[in-house]
């Protein structure tokens, strides 16, 4: 490629990376801003000094609607809701794409359908008759509340996932460890399991977005003290005191985003990996 | 009772009928060879002695025991699988071990046998590498190393060797036919190659459609097969078929072989079971090596040469007879160029004859 092509190229690149971290960076510097320095300067210009008390101010005193206690209380809410609905769904997604894959039985394959038809259904429609069922479970606006909904709907996506990660297990593998004993759960464990690290990182990394970004399901499901954090950030904005706290709201986004960000500074690589992994090679 | 019978065994999936009734029995320590064209339900017929499949119909009998209702893992078999089936995440050790440790053999033990089958195999320095870190030809020595560690009564080889190169195929192939002689272990071996089913078989059974068309020694599936089919599947290059009408001469019934406006009627062997049918449609078979260049003799046939294929200790030399391209083994010396004329003189002591109709051998 001549060097202008490759010039032009490499520009065009750069504006749309420029393009899509200035938001980031609008954030960024407002978060570490004082409201003087904000009514001061305009949007873009560099914090003349650096200060983090609206991050402390975002974590643990901004009010959210009556309370005033910061998103502290709404992140461990998040957390605690998405540590057992990632590591259920997942769990279970991978069972069912062993069974609907190496496990045939009649039918199988319509109730794979049937369970991939889980992954277009618009969530909305099923507000009404999970809140009811919630309500008959006894755990209807509770952290355990939502981690069962979450699981329920994540199992569409990691199923469909594990599935066809294993369709691309070859059987002989299934038959030898068959005539070396295993059985239904040792070859699980012992062969299948070892073998899926790409796609269980995939699969991880995506019930984790997936869920501490939910807000829709936070906001039916939950309500006072269960209320996961992208309801607390959605609370904490629309609160209106005297003036608008720019600083405060960035330092709060920033605070919910940031796990999700984290999981993929440092597991992003497997994501990419995993999701180019296709075939096993024997 | 034999080391493996199999008792009129069927398979249908619905209204595909993939094993028609198979028969099969042999003696402890013989080495069983099914063959076949892909689809023919060779692959089907293993995973039902496996017991990874059931049969429709029928009886598997291993020993002397009847396993129809017994898991594969308590069939005392063992299998070699096309792919290897290696654990990928496990290393060669633990490859070996793994079936050792389900069946809750002492470790004392596993690692002594460990150490037998990696010496009889020559595999002592791979046994801490994983499959990924094997070449084609090392992994199918883990995935026999694995089978031999189990010491069954029965070893079942699918396609072991069809995803080697050529070269490494022979060097496999001679040695598991070393190791059959050492372990005097019962074994059924599938394969779509004919050249293997001859080297390593005490028997063969040839399959097509899910119905063996013969069971019996190499030799004999060679010399006398039963039909068309197992005649042009067996050997390398394939039987001549030349379409003639059977014919009396002399108190003789045989055919009439023409080449170049020249018409010679040869004399069949066998030809009492020949008898009352002159006059019939039949098909000659001939073996490539059944002909010999000879300069001039009354049963001879002047053949124009097509092409000729030198493969080293032989000429593969085509021409036609009877309007049918035909290839003939001849000496080197003895094979003409392209356009020059050879005189073939077939030998009709091992020519066979089919029916042309029914496609069995008459005689």
């Amino acid at each position: 490629m001549p060097k202008f092509w490759r010039g032009v190229v490499y520009s065009a690149l750069l504006l749309a990376a420029l393009y899509y971290l200035l938001p980031l960076y609008v954030m960024v510097i407002t978060s570490v801003k004082t409201m003087d320095q904000i009514r001061a300067g305009n949007l873009l210009s560099f914090p003349t000094s650096i200060s983090f008390d609206a991050w402390s101010k975002a974590w643990s005193s901004a009010c959210t609607g009556v309370e005033c206690g910061g998103l502290k209380p709404f992140f461990w809410n998040s957390v605690r809701m998405v540590i057992p609905a990632v590591l259920i769904s997942t769990s279970l997604g991978a069972l069912n794409g062993y069974i609907l894959s190496k496990w045939r039985f009649p039918h199988s394959e319509l109730t794979f359908a049937l369970i991939l038809f889980g992954v277009f259904i618009p969530f909305q429609v099923v507000l009404l008759p999970m809140a009811q069922t919630l309500g008959w479970f006894g755990i209807a606006r509770s952290v355990t509340g939502l981690v069962f909904v979450h699981c329920v709907f994540g199992l569409a996506s990691t199923t469909l996932f594990f599935r066809n990660y294993y369709v691309g297990i070859p059987d002989e593998l299934i038959k030898a460890a068959r005539l070396d004993g295993a059985g239904f759960w040792r070859i699980f464990f012992r062969i299948v399991l070892p073998m899926s690290t790409p796609i269980v990182m995939v699969v991880l990394i995506w019930q984790f977005t997936q869920i501490w970004n939910d807000f829709l399901f936070g906001v039916v499901f939950s309500s006072g003290d269960s209320q996961p954090i992208t309801v607390g950030l959605n609370n904490l904005a629309n609160t209106s005191t005297t003036v608008k706290e720019y600083n405060v709201d960035m330092s709060a986004a920033l605070i919910a985003a940031l796990p999700t960000i984290l999981v993929y500074v440092f597991a992003g690589k497997y994501f990419v990996r995993g999701l180019t992994a296709g075939a096993v090679k024997g | 009772m034999g080391a493996l019978a199999i008792k009129n065994v069927t398979k249908s999936f619905g209204d595909t009928h993939i094993l028609k009734g198979i028969d099969i029995e042999i003696d402890s320590g013989q080495f069983l060879i099914l063959v076949g064209p892909s689809g023919c339900g060779k692959s089907t017929l293993m995973n039902i002695i496996a017991g990874l499949e059931a049969p429709t119909t029928g009886e598997v009998h291993i020993g002397d025991r009847m396993v129809n209702n017994i898991a594969p893992k308590d069939r005392d078999i063992a299998m070699v699988f096309q792919s290897y089936a290696l654990y990928p995440t496990m290393n060669v050790r633990q490859n070996i071990a793994f079936g050792m440790e389900t069946r809750g053999v002492p470790k004392k033990e596993q690692e002594e046998i460990i150490a037998r089958v990696a010496k009889m195999l020559q595999m002592d320095h791979l046994l801490d590498r994983k499959p990924s870190q094997l070449s084609g030809g090392q992994r199918q020595r883990v995935a026999m190393g694995r089978a031999l560690a189990r010491d069954p009564i029965l070893f079942l080889f699918d396609e072991p060797l069809s995803n080697l190169d050529a070269k490494l195929r022979v060097e496999m192939r001679t040695e598991i036919k070393q190791l059959h002689h050492r372990l005097k272990t019962t074994i059924v071996y599938v394969t779509h190659d004919q050249i293997e089913a001859m080297t390593l078989g005490d028997k063969i059974a040839v399959m097509k459609d899910g119905v063996i068309q013969q069971f019996g020694s190499p030799q004999e599936i060679y010399e006398q097969p039963a039909n068309l089919f197992v005649a042009s599947f067996i050997g390398s290059p394939s039987m001549n078929f030349i379409p003639c009408h059977l014919a009396e001469q002399a108190g003789q019934i045989g055919v009439s072989l023409q080449s170049e406006g020249e018409a010679r009627f040869v004399p069949l062997p066998n030809a009492a079971k020949l008898a009352g049918q002159v006059g019939k449609k039949v098909i000659l078979g001939l073996r490539p090596e059944q002909f010999d260049a000879v300069e001039n003799s009354e049963n001879s046939l002047a053949c124009k040469v097509h092409l000729t294929e030198p493969t080293g200790p032989d000429t593969m030399v085509l021409t036609q007879l009877n309007g049918i391209e035909i290839c003939a083994r001849l000496h080197p010396r003895d094979a003409k160029g392209p356009g020059e004329t050879v005189r073939l003189k077939p030998d009709m002591t091992k020519a066979v004859v089919f029916d042309a109709e029914t496609e069995t051998r008459l005689a």
